[in-house]
């Protein structure tokens, strides 16, 4: 039995990475008081920028980090729509989500089926010879090495410094962020921005190191879960983790399954995910709080004389 | 440098005036895409200029798209009106198809007085309930209704998958996903000699029946007066959860009837590449056209005018299909963007008096 | 007329001579759109002084202090902080001079701390420590004797306690001009005097204080200038000793004689439209009260206090416990399923544009908001006569702008509180619940909705929820007195004594 579920949990972890990437940065983004659904379009997007870079560079890290700032890019894009223009924020995200989706069918034609450099798992000095807990987290790649520390950074960005307090404020309530003397517009950009950036580095993952191929439809509406896992989290970085390995694990389940060759027609076992998103945010909204969203999310902030 | 004000009074063509400056500016901005592939700017806006409008075959194809995409945005806009997201026509689209279906394989040899009705029918009930589902899992569980809908999405079209390559797979289909043509009494055939389908007919009463329900009647009005929120709608004594429910019905079941139409007027039987995109089409058609039934017939037949002319695009220069959703998606960003001049006007900061 | 006791201190405060202006107002002019906000306001601050701006709603006295707080930017004329031109471009510039405002609405957000509050964008570095920051906090508090819990996050704060947190926040800042927007709204008469103490020493540290008010005992009683606000111009400035009466004050600011009083004359009982009998849950105890046709019974106290629970039960919101709610004789289960639209119970709700009326729709629509039922024909709605008695009433109430298709944010705060009157005395109601309706008016809108009230009486009864005591004993037969849920006194007005005994009840001293 271990040697079935050894190799599922390894396999959780590294599929939950781009997932827990992308929720990170999309709940930073919804803590500065945007929701952003267009993180089906950017993760896409990234995937696309970083591979395009890896391939041409010739260096997976250029690309790791052409995710991120692609991510940036159409981030600034919906904060442009939503913030400066005062835009719905659904209907700009969803609009993000057409256009980016676009973007990566319409220029990754070419690239279809080749590979490009990309990160190779390798097992971490000391930590990998763990028994059990070595062989589920330690032989993975640099960026779910990295992954591991980025939920740590956003809890001390949020809760031990000023700026992290700054965003949320803006998140919670921008007028009192304004009369605090804070630019709560600027710090919406930030938030939209920088949280463009971690959901960049999940669609990176993906074309980087999760294959190391370009196909179409890489995102696979990890995007969507993405949002989802933030509602489930409550807006904390710690249950973000657990819901990110939990999708992970689901779909590492799913392949498993298919490739062992079941019974159940595949169709209803791509299911699986979708499924239990929807279950997730019956979970989340029988035992959330009202008080965990921030208070101002996805409204406008006005423009004052 | 500027300052911004709000305006008293609506501008009153602000709508049309962004909106053609939205389509300018993706058109342009979208040129410049041909431009990376080595194409030329002007060949490729000439070809979709033909594509959409240049021809009787054009005019054609752009109608015939534009019925299945007016049916689901008369849903999602019915819906966004009162704030209730519904993302979900995508799928309650699918199941549209998978009622018709259902009836049409069923019972191929009713006469088609019957058998018509009975696959609208059908359509309606299975679109309807597949938008039940999230209005309910709002109304009882507090669930975001964007997700629920969205995710049931993949789910419809997983179903339709796994319905078209299983039981229902056209045994002489040689394993290609499909069911088996319906028979001539399932088939909504073309008007006169005519591509273009009594579905076109169906639209107009559809439409004219929707302005005038919101318009003269008081569900309407309760509808209308609920997209201020809940908050007001408990205020004036409107039953908001029923009301909910019912427009999430509709919604779902208008998109369901344009699945109905596609499968039985166009594709003839039901197979994947039903799945276009019609349903987030419709939600870039509703926003454009502010959620006014008049408004959606102009604007679905744009959209699917460019459809077509996008089509030709691919036909002609070889660009890919996507750039039909770069175009919808830039489109949608530059309206957004846009309105913000419906509310507010810049006027340039006069210097300080000393 | 009520009065609050204050107690002044016993010395003079005067000024020496040649003293400096802290601020100046120079000119300061302010539009929007057509609206002439501010018109060429000059105005002098000096240091370790209150000066008073006492104006009505719509005077201009909030954009005034909104400009100075750097939150607005002025069309016209300049300001000068000691003695220096200074331009704000934000309110950060404004905290840098030194001015802080604590505005109306408290600016804090609930789910941080008190410390975090006060710290935020003050925190001088980029990591911080919560630890840290409690402390800073409270040793401000300590130094100058306001108790509060540096920890503690601010949903769990009372209104009085989220006051003083934001006057923590202007303290930290070491603002040496703090501007008070209207700030005894939300205190009990005790808390209040306590502000005024907490502001006297702030003077004695040299500290200028600008307070926004309306009330005019609390300015007569506070301030060392009163400057009087009147259609974005100043009138003038006075020194409070050289002031008569509360009346020659009044009409000073308001330009006529207007005592906001009222003619009330009694009417006729007649049957009870609203029992509620020993209403305890949803965060009332004990709750007995009962209106009759023909009067006015005003609920009064400071805000949070359970107007809310009551006035949503009653109306029909929230569900209270059996037999204790019952509305012209039935009990509320029943007689909120069966009520017709007219001939029964209306609701003027505090909130105008956010509840009572559809924002972006016009006036046709939002008179059918609540009197749809009466313009049905099947399943359609009679919108030609809808339009029709829309036209009536805009007449007959003088609404403005005159077009029926007006949309509901174009109306100003009075002009929308008629259209929402007109309307729901349109469904001649027996049974009237109004929630602060006179709130943001102007006198002349106050009278015609008071004698509206009054009127209605014949066919009637009201049931009035304010938190102005001037409006409860102009209009009210009897007053209620709530606090924290509870009905601490059923005062008639008729009795002199009742004025007195108000306020002790509100801030829950009882004999």
């Amino acid at each position: 039995m271990w040697e079935f579920l050894i190799p599922l949990l390894a396999a959780t972890v590294q599929s939950g990475t781009p997932i827990l990437y992308a929720t990170l940065g999309e709940m930073m983004t919804e803590k500065g008081g945007v929701l952003n659904l267009g993180v089906e379009g950017m993760m896409s997007v990234a995937a696309l920028a970083a591979f395009w870079t890896s391939l041409t560079t010739g260096s997976p890290w250029l690309g790791f980090i052409a995710g991120g700032v692609a991510g940036m890019g159409m981030g600034a894009l919906h904060g442009f729509v939503c913030i400066s223009c005062l835009g719905n924020q659904v209907v700009s995200g969803l609009a993000i989500t057409i256009l980016g989706l676009g973007l990566t069918n319409f220029f990754g034609v070419p690239f279809v089926g080749l590979p490009a450099p990309g990160f190779n798992p390798f097992d971490f000095p000391i930590l990998s010879q763990i028994p059990v807990l070595g062989e589920i987290f330690f032989k993975h790649d640099m960026l779910v090495y990295i992954s591991f520390v980025v939920p740590v950074l956003f809890w001390f960005f949020f809760r031990r410094t000023s700026l992290g307090m700054h965003v949320t404020a803006t998140g919670e309530m921008p007028q009192a962020a304004g009369a605090a003397g804070l630019k709560p517009r600027v710090l919406r950009y930030f938030a939209v921005v920088g949280g463009g950036f971690l959901i960049g580095l999940g669609g990176a993952y993906l074309s980087l190191a999760y294959t190391h191929l370009w196909t179409n439809g890489l995102s696979g509406g990890r995007g969507w879960i993405a949002v989802a896992l933030v509602i489930f989290a409550f807006w904390r970085p710690g249950r973000a983790v657990v819901g990110a390995y939990l999708f992970g694990g689901v779909m590492a389940f799913q392949l498993r399954l298919q490739a062992m060759g079941t019974n159940l027609p595949s169709s209803l076992l791509l299911m699986l995910p979708y499924v239990l998103t929807i279950l997730v945010l019956i979970l989340s909204a029988w035992r959330g709080r009202r008080i965990d969203a921030p208070a101002a999310l996805g409204t406008n902030i006005e423009p004052e004389g | 440098m500027f300052k911004i004000i709000k305006r008293e009074e609506p501008w009153k063509w602000g709508a049309l005036v962004i909106l053609l400056g939205a389509l300018l500016f993706s058109l342009a901005v979208s040129a410049l895409l041909l431009v990376g592939q080595g194409k030329d700017v002007f060949e490729g806006l000439n070809i979709l200029w033909q594509g959409s409008f240049g021809h009787l075959w054009a005019l054609e194809g752009a109608l015939l798209k534009a019925i299945p995409l007016f049916l689901c945005s008369l849903g999602v806009a019915v819906a966004f009106r009162m704030q209730i997201w519904n993302i979900g026509a995508e799928g309650q689209f699918a199941l549209g198809a998978i009622g018709a279906t259902w009836m049409a394989l069923s019972f191929p040899d009713l006469p088609a007085v019957i058998l018509m009705p009975l696959m609208f029918i059908m359509a309606f009930i299975l679109g309807g309930t597949w938008a039940l589902i999230p209005a309910i899992l709002k109304l009882k569980l507090r669930v975001n209704e964007i997700i629920s809908t969205l995710m049931l999405n993949y789910i419809a079209i997983l179903l339709l998958d796994y319905l078209v390559f299983g039981v229902w797979k056209d045994p002489t289909s040689f394993g290609f996903p499909m069911t088996s043509e319906f028979s001539s009494n399932a088939i909504i055939h073309g008007i006169g000699g005519s591509k273009v389908h009594w579905g076109l007919l169906f639209c107009f009463v559809v439409g004219v029946g929707l302005w005038a329900f919101m318009r003269f009647t008081r569900l309407g009005y309760e509808l209308q007066a609920s997209g201020e929120g809940a908050r007001v709608a408990k205020y004036a004594k409107i039953r908001y959860g029923m009301l909910v429910m019912f427009v999430m019905c509709l919604s779902g079941g208008f998109a369901g009837w344009a699945g109905c139409v596609e499968t039985s007027a166009v594709l003839n039987r039901l197979q994947p590449s039903l799945m276009v995109g019609y349903g987030y089409t419709a939600i870039v058609v509703a926003w454009l056209a502010r959620l006014e039934p008049l408004n959606i017939a102009f604007a679905s037949f744009l959209l699917a005018a460019l459809r077509v002319g996008v089509e030709n695009l691919q036909l002609e220069l070889q660009i890919p299909a996507a750039y039909g959703s770069i175009l919808e998606g830039l489109i949608l960003l530059s309206v957004l963007a846009g309105q913000f001049f419906l509310t507010y006007k810049l006027e340039p900061k006069r210097s300080q008096v000393k | 007329m009520s009065e609050l006791k204050f107690v002044r201190p016993a010395r003079v405060r005067s000024m020496p001579e040649g003293t400096q202006p802290v601020v100046s107002l120079k000119g300061l002019t302010k539009r929007f759109g057509k609206v002439v906000a501010n018109d060429s306001i000059t105005l002098d601050v000096y240091p370790g002084r209150i000066k008073a701006l006492l104006g009505e709603n719509g005077a201009g006295k909030s954009t005034m202090m909104s400009m100075l707080a750097g939150r607005y930017q002025p069309d016209d004329g300049h300001i000068e902080v000691n003695g220096r031109p200074v331009k704000f471009t934000s309110s950060k510039d404004a905290i840098e001079a030194g001015i802080g405002m604590v505005y109306q609405h408290f600016m804090l957000v609930d789910s941080m701390t008190v410390a975090e509050n006060v710290l935020l964008g003050q925190e001088g570095k980029f990591f911080v420590s919560p630890k840290e920051m409690k402390s800073r906090v409270g040793e401000l508090a300590d130094a100058y004797g306001l108790e509060i819990d540096p920890g503690a996050y601010v949903s769990d704060l009372s209104m009085g306690e989220r006051q003083l947190v934001e006057i923590l926040k202007l303290l930290y800042r070491e603002s040496r001009i703090l501007i008070f927007d209207e700030p005894t709204a939300v205190l009990t008469p005790e808390e209040t005097n306590k502000l005024f103490e907490a502001l006297w020493r702030m003077t004695e540290q040299g500290k200028s204080i600008i307070f926004i008010s309306h009330k005019l005992e609390e300015v007569i009683a506070l301030a060392d200038e009163i400057a009087i606000l009147r259609r974005g111009k100043i009138e003038g400035e006075l020194d409070p000793a050289a002031i008569e009466s509360k009346a020659d004050l009044a009409s000073r600011m308001v330009g006529k004689e207007v005592l906001l009083e009222v003619d009330r004359e009694p009417a006729e009982i007649g049957d009870t439209v609203l029992e509620v009998r020993n209403l305890t849950g949803l965060g009332l105890h004990g709750v007995d009260l009962d209106v009759h046709q023909g009067e006015v019974v005003a609920v009064v106290g400071v805000a949070g206090n359970g107007q809310k629970a009551l006035v949503e039960a009653v109306t029909g919101l929230t569900k209270p416990p059996l037999d204790t709610v019952f509305i012209m004789g039935h009990p509320w289960r029943k007689f909120f399923a069966e009520s017709t639209w007219n001939r029964s119970m209306c609701y003027i709700p505090e909130d105008r544009l956010g509840l009572a009326t559809l924002r972006n729709q016009n006036l046709v629509d939002n008179l059918l908001l609540t009197t749809r039922k009466g313009f049905a024909k099947g399943l359609l709605l009679d919108k030609k006569r809808a339009e029709k008695d829309t036209i009536d009433l805009i007449e007959k109430f003088d609404i403005r702008p005159g077009r029926i298709h007006a949309l509901a944010w174009q109306l100003s705060g009075g002009n929308l509180q008629k259209a929402v009157l007109a309307r729901e005395l349109y469904r001649e109601p027996r049974f009237i619940v109004a929630e602060q309706p006179t709130q943001g008016l102007d006198v002349s809108a106050t009278e015609e909705v008071w004698k509206r009230l009054l009127a209605a009486r014949e066919m009637a009864g009201v049931l009035l929820v304010t938190g102005d005591l001037n409006e409860a004993l102009q209009l009210a037969d009897r007053i209620a007195v709530i606090y924290r849920g509870q009905i601490l006194g059923l005062l008639s007005t008729s009795d002199a004594e009742t004025p007195g005994k108000i306020g002790p009840l509100m801030a829950g001293v009882t004999d």
